[in-house]
């Protein structure tokens, strides 16, 4: 087998990893909410079950809306998959790697973004413009704290790469990068402390209130989407933290899979132990958030200088 | 062939065009494309590879020898020029039609011409008394051109402010240019980096092009004459002109010695300029109003890639300077494709519903799909995003301040600072146009002018999509444009003439032609598997409300309410709320406005003080004789005293 099947071969494997496994985390964070409130909870595969359904449904549309109204969440859809694709996984690195890719990946996360409101103002209903507004509002705030925790590592690893920036042993401000991420990890994903994913209010909703009108095949696409990209943060978080690039490629593997699954209960307990912030103490925790990473940036510069 | 000829032919049609237009708009479009298609071969073949064409004339204009020279800097600007403008012509033909406006619709054609000429002027002109009877010439040509609705109280109002900040600028540039002379002893421009005593002139000519490049907080002109211009010169102003500034700018950076805090004042403005010129445009209620203002921000970043390319040039780190000026040179080009794209976008909202409030507006994507489609492209174009042609430059600046803060350069100071600001200022920018877009073409319509719009015709329509079709160029084709830009930095900073394509904006490249690719494919999957046109369709779910309005859609304000609270110490948002009273409220109002903030909060009480001491110092002058014979007597002792008192210490 010559170099370029190999390399097709992973490129398959890796694009089924993340389709495939991206559906575990609500699943694990639902699980876990439900234990520490005590009930049994819904499967852990409970999205799969949802993912299937809604692609077999048909749609309805409002009157409103135009075509991208279905042709944004399939771009959303495609940028996450794209900026996942970019990303590192520990041991096997990227299957695509240039200078620059992290802001690439920035971007890509930043058009899923835009596909998103924009689908969601199509509907012209009012909910949906609230919720629209907020995402893009508050994604000001959490876009500084993550283009600064990319500064911090680029100082760190001296690199604009990711596959560098993220194998060296974790500086003296993996703490508060990580603290700093987790953070913005919450808000770009809409959990609790800065959305509640399982209320029904619409008033007090970012991502669920965008998604109001949308069914079927659509729908399965946004939330399939909002898996992977939940997936995609917490890679990140653990491999910037986690100094991955030390450890022999079976242990860099299974300290990945941990950490993701630690930054998943993570979420989950803070979910079950927290309650929703007002919106207006929400950019008060971004400011908070952009702060770590601005401090862990200057942490890496001075590292560096020592 | 050699850009002479090509560049006489376009001088001459413009030349014509000035007369033609006159009387006859079809001669006038066909002298005015045949022209630009002319200065676009000149400056194609320049940056394809020509030799600098350089033209000396011993007959003298204005005493002094006519001196024109097309290098790779001017060039890449007046293919600008050239593209921006052949599409204006053609899209004002319907647009300030005849039949539409009989008595400005020559004048304007004229001015038009004038300016294309004037602006050719300021790029070739190798004089520092041509450059500057240039720059007279068009900014002069754009005053008619933003009055030619002078009817309106507004647009006289936007005129006079423009005419009057731009002659505080031409003074500037006027002292520039003469002190320039002065010490140098001749008119004639080029490298003079080893005269340092030189060095203090640049602050000159940071205000003078400055403020035609609309830098805060000198932009206080370009708000109200962009939005209140016709949709076409709109697209010219903000696209082309002041890019002129930053034209100027280039040209003194690369020619002058420069004093040490240059580069770092510079950036720190670029990047001031990119965040506050984005607060504004995302507070923004008037279409016309927020274009203009996201100029102030795409100017802002232009600057950061030039202070930051000047810095590396002070260090001598070529690799990321190379990069930021790679950045700003392209998105000279990318922001005046898709700016003029979205004025003529809003131009033809405008013709279509006769309102630039985006407030009033909505729905519109049904009645005019392809304006809808095309400034939905250049929005998402404008803000940064993959796979089109803003990503393309703002990720060369981002890659350069990247690259200046891990090589730990003592430009990190400012790298560091410039990245975080950036990316509010994209994530704002993304903000503003999702706001726009939505407010503008989706939802229902929100009045009779919105439901009863209709889309433009061919002759708007084919110059937004010629624009269109070269943002996608230059997105997806990036390596084939890096070349053209390459060699303007070589002309630029002649120590950096060999750039070869750097291999991540290949990869790039590829990548967002594989973007593209599956973006579409998705969508017209996802469409087709839900069976997008036969779906069955439904009244909005508004919380199960059965009878919702248009008027209860999320308003522009509203959408900005969240972060524009943030800048409300910048922004100074008027607010007038009437609470409904009673038991039976008849009336409850709530007004919002963000006013001129800068020009009325700084720039006129400043101007209403000067006029103040001006009208005093008037009474001086009242025409009666006795007391100029007493003011003589008065001065005469004063001094006499000076002279008596000074010669005994």
């Amino acid at each position: 087998m010559n170099a370029f099947a190999i390399a097709f071969v992973e490129f398959v494997v890796r694009l089924a990893g993340w389709l495939v496994l991206a559906p575990l985390l609500p699943g694990i964070i639902n699980k876990v909410k439900a234990w520490v409130g005590g009930r049994r909870g819904p499967p852990v595969l409970q999205l799969y079950y949802d993912l299937a359904r809604l692609w077999q449904k048909g749609v309805v549309l409002s009157t409103l809306v135009s075509p991208g109204f279905v042709a944004g969440p399939a771009v959303a859809w495609v940028a996450v998959l794209g900026a996942a694709l970019l990303l590192p996984l520990g041991p096997i690195g990227a299957s695509l790697s240039f200078h620059g890719d992290v802001l690439l990946l920035i971007y890509l996360l930043a058009l899923a973004r835009f596909c998103m409101a924009w689908a969601a103002m199509e509907t012209g209903s009012a909910f949906e413009g609230m919720g629209a507004a907020r995402e893009v509002s508050y994604a000001v705030l959490a876009e500084a704290a993550l283009i600064t925790a990319v500064l911090a590592l680029s100082v760190h690893s001296g690199s604009v790469t990711l596959v560098t920036m993220l194998t060296p042993a974790a500086g003296a401000g993996a703490v508060l990068l990580a603290a700093g991420l987790f953070t913005v990890l919450l808000a770009e994903n809409c959990r609790v402390p800065f959305d509640d994913p399982s209320t029904h209010l619409e008033l007090t909703m970012i991502h669920e209130v965008m998604i109001l009108d949308h069914s079927g095949p659509p729908l399965a696409a946004i939330l399939h989407g909002a898996s992977m990209k939940l997936l995609l943060f917490a890679v990140l978080l653990v491999e910037a933290v986690l100094p991955l690039g030390g450890l022999s490629r079976l242990a860099a593997a299974g300290a990945l899979a941990a950490g993701v699954l630690v930054v998943t209960v993570g979420v989950g307990l803070v979910e079950s132990l927290m309650a929703r912030l007002a919106f207006r103490r929400v950019p008060l925790l971004l400011t908070t958030a952009f702060l770590l990473c601005l401090f862990a940036l200057l942490v890496a510069w001075k590292g560096g200088d020592a | 062939m050699t850009p002479g000829p090509l560049l006489l032919g376009a001088a001459a049609g413009l030349a014509a065009g000035v007369v033609a237009g006159r009387w006859n708009a079809r001669v006038w479009l066909a002298l005015t494309l045949v022209s630009t298609a002319a200065a676009l071969g000149a400056a194609g073949s320049l940056l394809l590879g020509g030799a600098i064409w350089e033209f000396v004339s011993t007959f003298p204009i204005a005493g002094q020898p006519l001196h024109l020279r097309l290098d790779a800097v001017s060039a890449l600007f007046l293919a600008l020029v050239a593209i921006v403008g052949g599409a204006g012509s053609v899209y004002a033909h319907e647009y300030w039609s005849n039949q539409d406006y009989p008595q400005s619709a020559p004048r304007g054609r004229m001015w038009w011409s004038a300016l294309l000429l004037s602006m050719g002027g300021v790029l070739l002109s190798w004089n520092g008394l041509h450059f500057l009877i240039a720059w007279e010439l068009f900014t002069v040509a754009a005053f008619f051109l933003i009055t030619l609705e002078r009817q309106r109280r507004d647009v006289r109002a936007a005129g006079w402010l423009y005419l009057s900040a731009s002659h505080l600028g031409t003074m500037c540039l006027f002292a520039f240019f003469a002190a320039l002379a002065a010490r140098t002893g001749s008119w004639e421009l080029g490298p003079m980096r080893e005269r340092t005593e030189l060095a203090p002139l640049f602050w000159l000519a940071l205000v003078g092009f400055g403020l035609k490049a609309g830098m805060f907080p000198l932009h206080i002109w370009l708000p109200s004459a962009h939005a209140n211009a016709p949709s076409h010169v709109s697209a010219i102003m903000s696209g082309v002109t002041i890019k002129l500034g930053i034209y100027g700018l280039l040209r003194t950076t690369g020619w002058l010695p420069l004093p040490v805090a240059a580069p770092w004042i510079l950036i720190g403005l670029g990047a001031i300029t990119a965040l506050f010129g984005i607060a504004f445009a995302f507070a923004q209620s008037d279409l016309k109003r927020l274009l203009a203002y996201c100029s102030v921000e795409n100017i802002g970043i232009i600057l950061i890639g030039l202070g930051g390319a000047l810095l590396a040039v002070a260090d001598g780190h070529a690799v990321w300077g190379r990069l930021l000026l790679a950045g700003a040179l392209f998105h000279v080009w990318n922001h005046g494709l898709f700016k003029s794209l979205l004025f003529f976008g809003a131009g033809s909202v405008l013709h279509a519903t006769g309102t630039r409030e985006m407030s009033r507006l909505g729905g519109l994507w049904r009645a005019m799909p392809w304006t809808a489609a095309l400034f939905a492209l250049g929005a998402a174009a404008i803000s940064g995003l993959p796979p089109l042609n803003g990503f393309i430059s703002e990720w060369l600046v981002y890659l350069g301040l990247f690259d200046a803060v891990t090589g730990r350069s003592p430009a990190a100071w400012a790298a560091m600072p410039a990245a975080i600001i950036l990316g509010i200022t994209g994530a704002l920018a993304l903000a503003t146009f999702v706001k726009a877009g939505a407010m503008i073409f989706l939802g229902a319509p929100r009045t009779a002018a919105a439901r009863h719009a209709h889309e433009c015709g061919p002759w708007m329509r084919g110059p937004m999509l010629v624009l269109a079709i070269l943002c996608v160029a230059i997105a997806l084709a990036p390596v084939v444009f890096w070349p053209l830009v390459a060699r303007a930095s070589g002309a630029w900073q002649p120590m950096w003439t060999e750039m070869p394509v750097p291999a991540s904006l290949f990869t790039l490249g590829s990548l967002q032609i594989a973007l593209a690719g599956l973006a579409l494919a998705a969508g017209l999957t996802l469409w087709w598997r839900a069976r997008g046109a036969g779906a069955p369709r439904h009244l909005t779910w508004d919380c199960a409300y059965a009878a919702p309005s248009a008027r209860m859609q999320y308003s522009s304000g509203s959408f900005a309410g969240i972060a524009g609270g943030w800048f409300a110490w910048l922004l100074q948002p008027q607010r007038q709320l009437r609470r409904p009273r009673g038991l039976f409220p008849a009336i409850a109002t709530r007004v919002e406005r963000v006013p001129e903030t800068v020009l009325e909060l700084i720039f006129t009480p400043v101007a209403t003080v000067i006029l103040q001491v001006s009208t005093a110092v008037r009474r001086l002058q009242h025409g009666r004789l006795q007391y100029y014979i007493a003011y003589v007597v008065v001065a005469l002792a004063g001094l006499g005293s000076i002279v008596v008192l000074g010669g005994r210490s």
